[in-house]
């Protein structure tokens, strides 16, 4: 293992060192070319240095991408299918549009996009995980007068789908600044805990299934799994699942440049994926003692 | 225009907001009315399934255990199931007489190792489990509807109102309730 991330931490090394000597070569480049004046081997030399100064950028950056694109595919992918039981992760592909959307509290998006799909089983509960990228387009004058279209993003985060013990026929979400999306008829519920209904804003198609979820002890794990993961956090509760999402803006397992890809930094990752061993345990998702066998 | 006219207008609207929160509130405190008389209605489906698993439960138990226990005479006597006519007090008793009965099967099922092994009764004991939650659930509903109506009849001026229409304070569900000697239920 640690060979294999020495590996990878020499090949993006070499690839950040590229795009590096490269920005200073361009820029020298430049300078030279704006300083050249009428004279001609200045001009000259600055276009010399400018050129591959430029190549050597984009050579760097694709070198770069390709270290993590292979550091998540070959490593983390190992790494992953060991550490979860029947643990898959696919950092290229993400949560279909429909299985974010069945959160029931997410806006549908212009733009949609997910990656680093992560999953398995934890403690006998099935989970299924990605991050999201959701992007609203916004039309707008300049001004000049133009109208002009942007991108906006509204959503960054990771969704998460868990199994849930409980089989629900109703509708549940419990939301921090969300509100329920899904075209059902729901009505808010006020829970016993004054400090979960300041934190939550909680909507049932039905005030039962609110109080039958929302046990005393789940209400404080769902606020300890808020206070652990900062963010803007949504659950929603159907059929045999919990769904719930975290807008914090992130991207789960992103390697920034110049992070040195070594144990520290798969620790890191660790302790993600055991955060949702936490969530698994705290929520009591794993137990199944209200199903037949 | 007059003063004794525009004193005439003011007293006209003021009569006319009164009325209208009047007829408002006392629409409040009917809903709310409503809400727990609905969560009560929860609170039977939930006690009413509770007694159906339990008897499912002792006519698995009685299988295997062939002398005739307390247990089985109560849950013999109590063959037509929840009456539908109880008051919350007698709800509360008829709660607390499953939680025996419950306990009792507990006990029984510890003296016969095979009966905890056997499917149908660990299924029934999942049931059992579940429907808990869900007589819980009910509880803390209509406990929750309750304390909210309950606020809104003692405080002023929606007080006004509820004592106009005779709207009383409503009782809570215990999760335990005391035994009582004075209240008495033959099914």
């Amino acid at each position: 293992m640690e060979k294999t991330l020495t590996y990878f931490q020499e090949k993006k090394q070499k690839s950040e060192w590229i795009t590096v000597v490269s920005i200073l070569v361009f820029i020298l480049g430049i300078v030279l070319l704006v300083i050249s004046g009428e004279t001609t081997w200045i001009m000259s030399l600055g276009l010399v240095l400018a050129a591959p100064g430029f190549i050597g950028i984009i050579v760097g950056i694709v070198l770069f991408n390709r270290t993590i694109s292979k550091f998540k595919s070959m490593y983390l992918k190992d790494y992953f299918s060991t550490m979860i039981e029947e643990g898959v992760y696919r950092p290229k592909k993400g949560l279909s549009q429909s299985e974010v959307y069945a959160c029931g509290f997410i806006k549908r998006a212009d733009r949609f996009k997910s990656y680093d799909y992560l999953s398995g089983r934890l403690d006998g509960i099935d989970f299924r995980s990605s991050d999201v990228h959701l992007q609203e387009r916004q039309v707008y004058t300049d001004s000049k007068g133009n109208r002009k279209t942007k991108y906006v993003t509204f959503f960054k985060g990771r969704v998460f789908q868990f199994d849930f013990p409980k089989k629900l026929d109703h509708r549940l979400q419990v939301l921090e600044r969300y509100r329920p999306r899904d075209g059902y008829k729901y009505q808010k519920v006020d829970l016993e805990s004054m400090a979960f209904n300041k934190k939550f804003n909680t909507y049932a198609t039905d005030s039962h299934t609110a109080f039958y979820v929302l046990t005393p002890h789940f209400m404080e794990a769902l606020m300890k799994v808020e206070k652990n993961h900062p963010g803007k956090i949504g659950f929603s509760f159907f059929d045999e699942h919990m769904r719930f999402a975290i807008n914090n803006n992130k991207s789960t397992f992103a390697i920034m440049p110049f992070r040195k890809i070594d144990e520290k930094l798969v620790e890191a990752f660790k302790e993600d994926v055991e955060g949702l061993y936490e969530i698994v345990d705290d929520l009591k998702l794993n137990r199944n003692i209200f199903k037949e066998e | 225009m007059e003063t004794w006219q525009i004193l005439l207008i003011i007293i006209v609207v003021l009569v006319v907001l009164i009325a209208f929160w009047y007829i408002g509130t006392m629409n409040g405190l009917r809903r709310g009315e409503v809400k727990v008389s609905e969560a009560e209605s929860g609170i039977d489906v939930a006690l009413t399934k509770r007694f159906d698993t339990l008897s499912k439960m002792v006519d698995t138990v009685k299988g295997y255990t062939k002398h005739e226990a307390k247990t089985f005479e109560n849950v013999v006597k109590w063959r037509k199931g929840m009456p539908d006519d109880l008051t919350l007090e007698q709800k509360q008793e008829f709660m607390q007489k499953l939680n025996q009965v419950q306990a009792d099967i507990n006990v029984a099922v510890e003296q016969y190792p095979d009966l905890k092994a056997e499917k149908v009764f660990t299924n029934l004991q999942h049931s059992i489990a579940d429907v808990e939650e869900h007589i819980q659930a009910a509880r803390r509903l209509y406990n929750s509807n309750v304390s909210m109506l309950n606020s809104k009849i003692v405080s002023f001026p929606t007080s006004i109102v509820a004592s106009r229409i005779g709207m009383a304070k409503k009782p809570f569900f215990e999760a335990e309730l005391e035994k009582r000697a004075d209240v008495k239920m033959d099914f």
